[in-house]
């Protein structure tokens, strides 16, 4: 089994406003093929050699990628190559498959907590192309030309902007072999409108939103900060080790106290989103709408504990466990790998990634103190709040 | 699977299967009862979902804070998970933590005591869970399908159950649900990782070997037949898409049609080279989401295709599904997209056996389901071996008249409702 990861640096972040949507859209016109392939058919040549292909895109990211075995390796790689380099943008296809992009923002709008993190994210950034959704929206979706998208793809499809991963059961000469043969030649570069980004300044401040949403049974309270990016990488696992700590299992803090002691959540969660900038630090909650205030206080008030007062060391030791165990248990398959180089080489470099568990261990209690104020606010954060009607 | 599977039973009838991997430091167990939803009656729908929570939360000796910190302090992952045809309960670990933790699933097991506080904790949680699911249309469409498909027979419930019988469920009813199916002639215990399977088999039995059987047999299960009749289901709600699912009754594991109905969901909906992918999405902008379902089951299964589309598209997309369906009854697959449709359904299934805790899954699943540990060969032979005709023929047999499930707006639903009378 061989994975084959393309990553590119054409993300939703690369998108002027005015076309948002686009790197996504992208995406989906890139298996339309080119002037040698036709739609689909790239899809039967994996498939049919009982691989598995799909795509993905983010904010700082387009992800293609490619599952099959070992001895299809060539097969797969020189047409991969060949979409991703000379995509045709075909006019004839670019309407039905803006259709399909629709039909995945109706999707989406049909799913309330992906509501709720939309309308998080613009909360919480207020300058970022992060506040963005990646999908972009209908009215600006229905401006886009084939030659715009054309115009983005021979912009930001370039060498520049790749890393080609391969991990599995293959040598390694013959796997930058067929790397570089496939991965020869590139579109000529357009110019096309780029992106002036603006920094996020600091929040310093409290904002909320609270949207009433129709057939919503359990209310949502998302809490939202922004965290280091990928260039302050020892911080940004601190606060892995945070979100850990606060909400993953049943002895960690807010799990403990709101789900068991006080029973006032359904559910609670934290995350930690490393992006190449201004990352996002969450704890969302799934409680009755009545709820909402005295949670949020509770919130705060563990949020300021953490600042005043020493986490234990065996306290931090379990989180530390937790999230070098996890690390381990993701990485078990090529594809999960894979992933991993190609994720941290986008956003900063593959070698970054096996730097991880090292980081981890070496937190101490003071490092987590320091950390907790710095970045978890309990008086300045961003909080959406879902009620039902 | 390249590792070899040992599979050895106990005195007390715990079936044991271990294969070793050593290329990660990870031991993973998935433990199977034969005592899913299926083994419970309708009015008590939700029951092993319910013990599956309160499982965790005490035994004899340890109070809920102190299972949980015996796991977590170790960073290691136990769970518990009810489905239609069994209970699992799962286990993650790096090798020097995996004893340990077996003997904590162990006592989960044999001697949870059911707090009565955490009974209401978890009977409250699972009553908002269950709510929680009414806002995702597609949760509506699929519950509203296996209600019309089903009727009494316990496949018609979501494993969580309905408000009602989840309200209703009491602490005797989940002491009694244990006594009854919680025995080690009932158990499967599945490990794979950087363990060896001498080991493996050595610690299950240190462990697990002095639990002994009742005296008394299983219980035997008598459950209601299931009468065909297809019809229409309709659910209004003021949603983006309208959600579209067309349902056949179809064979359950064991039963002729099998093999040949795994080939044609495999043909239908898996993958972006799949004929519901192409037709309705690629080639008519119909739907991001569309797909078909045959899940493996001791019981009739659901054949179920499936799309989320405009509202004002309803009538199309089930035309669009119908046609899809009935042109497999009445014409056969040529031979390249039947071999290319039996390398992609191959390829696909070996992707599933890559992981510790994937492997563990469907080796011991197989032999749950009492399809033995050859199932995975054989398998993939009967695959290999279906005809053209024999998927066309399975095809005509099977997909007949359709249950429908429709949710989304009324005005585009209500069209459909009486389009299907005319």
């Amino acid at each position: 089994m061989v994975a084959l990861d393309v990553w590119v640096k054409a993300g939703a972040t690369q998108e002027p406003d005015s076309w948002s949507g686009m790197a996504h859209f992208l995406e989906h016109m890139i298996f339309k093929g080119t002037d040698s392939i036709a739609p689909v058919e790239f899809d039967q040549i994996i498939e049919n050699r009982g691989g598995v292909t799909n795509a993905a895109t983010s904010h700082d990211y387009a992800h293609f990628y490619v599952t099959a075995a070992a001895s299809y390796l060539a097969e797969t790689t020189q047409p991969l190559a060949e979409l991703l380099l000379r995509a045709s943008i075909p006019d004839a296809e670019f309407d039905r498959e803006r259709d399909v992009v629709l039909e995945e923002i109706r999707q989406a709008q049909d799913d309330p907590d992906w509501l709720g993190f939309q309308a998080m994210m613009e909360t919480v950034y207020q300058c970022h192309p992060y506040r963005r959704s990646v999908l972009g929206t209908e009215e600006l979706l229905m401006s886009l030309t084939p030659h715009e998208m054309r115009c983005f793809h021979r912009s930001h499809y370039q060498p520049e902007n790749m890393t080609v991963v391969i991990v599995g059961g293959v040598e390694e000469a013959q796997a930058m072999d067929l790397t570089s043969q496939a991965f020869g030649e590139f579109s000529d570069r357009w110019e096309c409108p780029k992106l002036v980004a603006v920094a996020e300044p600091p929040l310093v401040e409290m904002r909320r939103q609270e949207l009433y949403l129709p057939r919503l049974e359990q209310a949502r309270l998302m809490m939202a900060w922004t965290g280091p990016g990928v260039a302050q990488l020892e911080s940004a696992c601190g606060l892995d080790l945070l979100s850990v700590l606060l909400a993953d299992g049943r002895s960690s803090r807010l799990v403990r106290e709101l789900r068991e002691e006080l029973q006032l959540v359904q559910a609670i969660e934290s995350s930690f989103s490393l992006q190449r900038e201004s990352s996002l630090f969450t704890i969302s909650a799934v409680l009755a709408a009545e709820d909402v205030e005295r949670v949020e206080s509770v919130i705060c008030d563990r949020l300021g504990q953490l600042q005043s007062e020493l986490v234990s060391e065996v306290e931090l030791l379990r989180c530390k466990r937790l999230l070098c165990n996890d690390f381990a248990f993701s990485i078990e398959t090529p594809a999960q790998l894979a992933g991993l180089y190609g994720y941290y080489n986008t956003i900063a470099k593959a070698e970054l990634a096996m730097s991880y568990p090292t980081k981890i261990q070496a937190f101490e209690p003071l490092d987590i103190q320091r950390l907790a104020r710095q970045y978890l606010s309990p008086k300045h954060y961003a909080a959406v709040v879902l009620k039902p009607i | 699977m390249k590792n070899e599977i040992h599979r050895t039973v106990l005195d007390n009838g715990i079936v044991v299967l271990a294969a070793e991997n050593p290329a990660a430091d990870i031991i993973a167990a998935r433990i199977f009862l034969r005592a899913g939803s299926r083994w419970v009656q309708p009015e008590q729908a939700g029951l092993c979902h319910l013990l599956s929570a309160v499982m965790t939360k005490g035994t004899d000796r340890l109070s809920s804070l102190e299972i949980a910190e015996r796991v977590e302090s170790v960073g290691a992952r136990l769970g518990t998970d009810s489905t239609s045809d069994y209970f699992l309960v799962s286990l993650k670990t790096v090798s020097a933590d995996f004893t340990d933790i077996l003997e904590l699933a162990s006592e989960l097991m044999r001697s949870p005591n059911f707090p009565e506080a955490e009974v209401e904790l978890e009977r409250r949680i699972a009553i908002s869970a269950i709510r929680s699911q009414k806002e995702q249309p597609f949760s509506i469409a699929f519950e509203q399908l296996r209600q019309t498909m089903y009727q009494d027979h316990p496949y018609a419930f979501s494993t969580l159950g309905t408000e009602d019988t989840m309200s209703n469920l009491t602490r005797t009813d989940l002491q009694q649900f244990h006594k009854t199916y919680f025995r080690p002639d009932n158990v499967v215990i599945s490990i794979a990782g950087r363990i060896s399977t001498a080991d493996a088999i050595a610690l299950v039995d240190r462990i697990f070997g002095d639990w002994k059987a009742p005296a008394t047999p299983l219980p035997t299960l008598s459950l209601p037949t299931i009468i065909p009749h297809p019809k229409s289901a309709l659910k209004p709600q003021e949603t983006q898409q309208s959600v579209v699912m067309l349902g056949y009754l179809a064979p359950a594991v064991k039963d002729t049609g099998y093999a040949a109905l795994k080939l044609l969901n495999s043909y239908l909906g898996n993958g972006l080279s799949s004929r519901l992918f192409v037709e309705l999405r690629e080639k008519r902008g119909l739907a991001y989401d569309v797909s078909s379902m045959y899940a493996t089951r001791l019981d009739a299964a659901q054949f179920v295709v499936y799309m989320g589309t405009a509202p004002e598209n309803t009538q199309t997309a089930f035309d669009g599904l119908r046609t899809e369906v009935d042109r497999l009854a009445n014409s056969q697959l040529d031979d390249e997209e039947l071999q290319a449709c039996k390398n992609k359904i191959l390829g696909q299934y070996a992707l599933g056996k890559q992981t510790n805790s994937q492997i563990a899954q469907v080796v011991g699943w197989y032999e749950t389901l009492g399809l033995g540990i050859k199932f995975d060969e054989e398998f993939q032979a009967e695959i290999a071996q279906v005809t053209a005709s024999e998927a066309r023929d399975a095809a005509r047999k099977f997909f007949v008249e359709p249950y429908v499930s429709l949710v989304g707006p009324e005005a585009a639903i209500t069209e459909f409702g009486l389009a299907a009378v005319c």
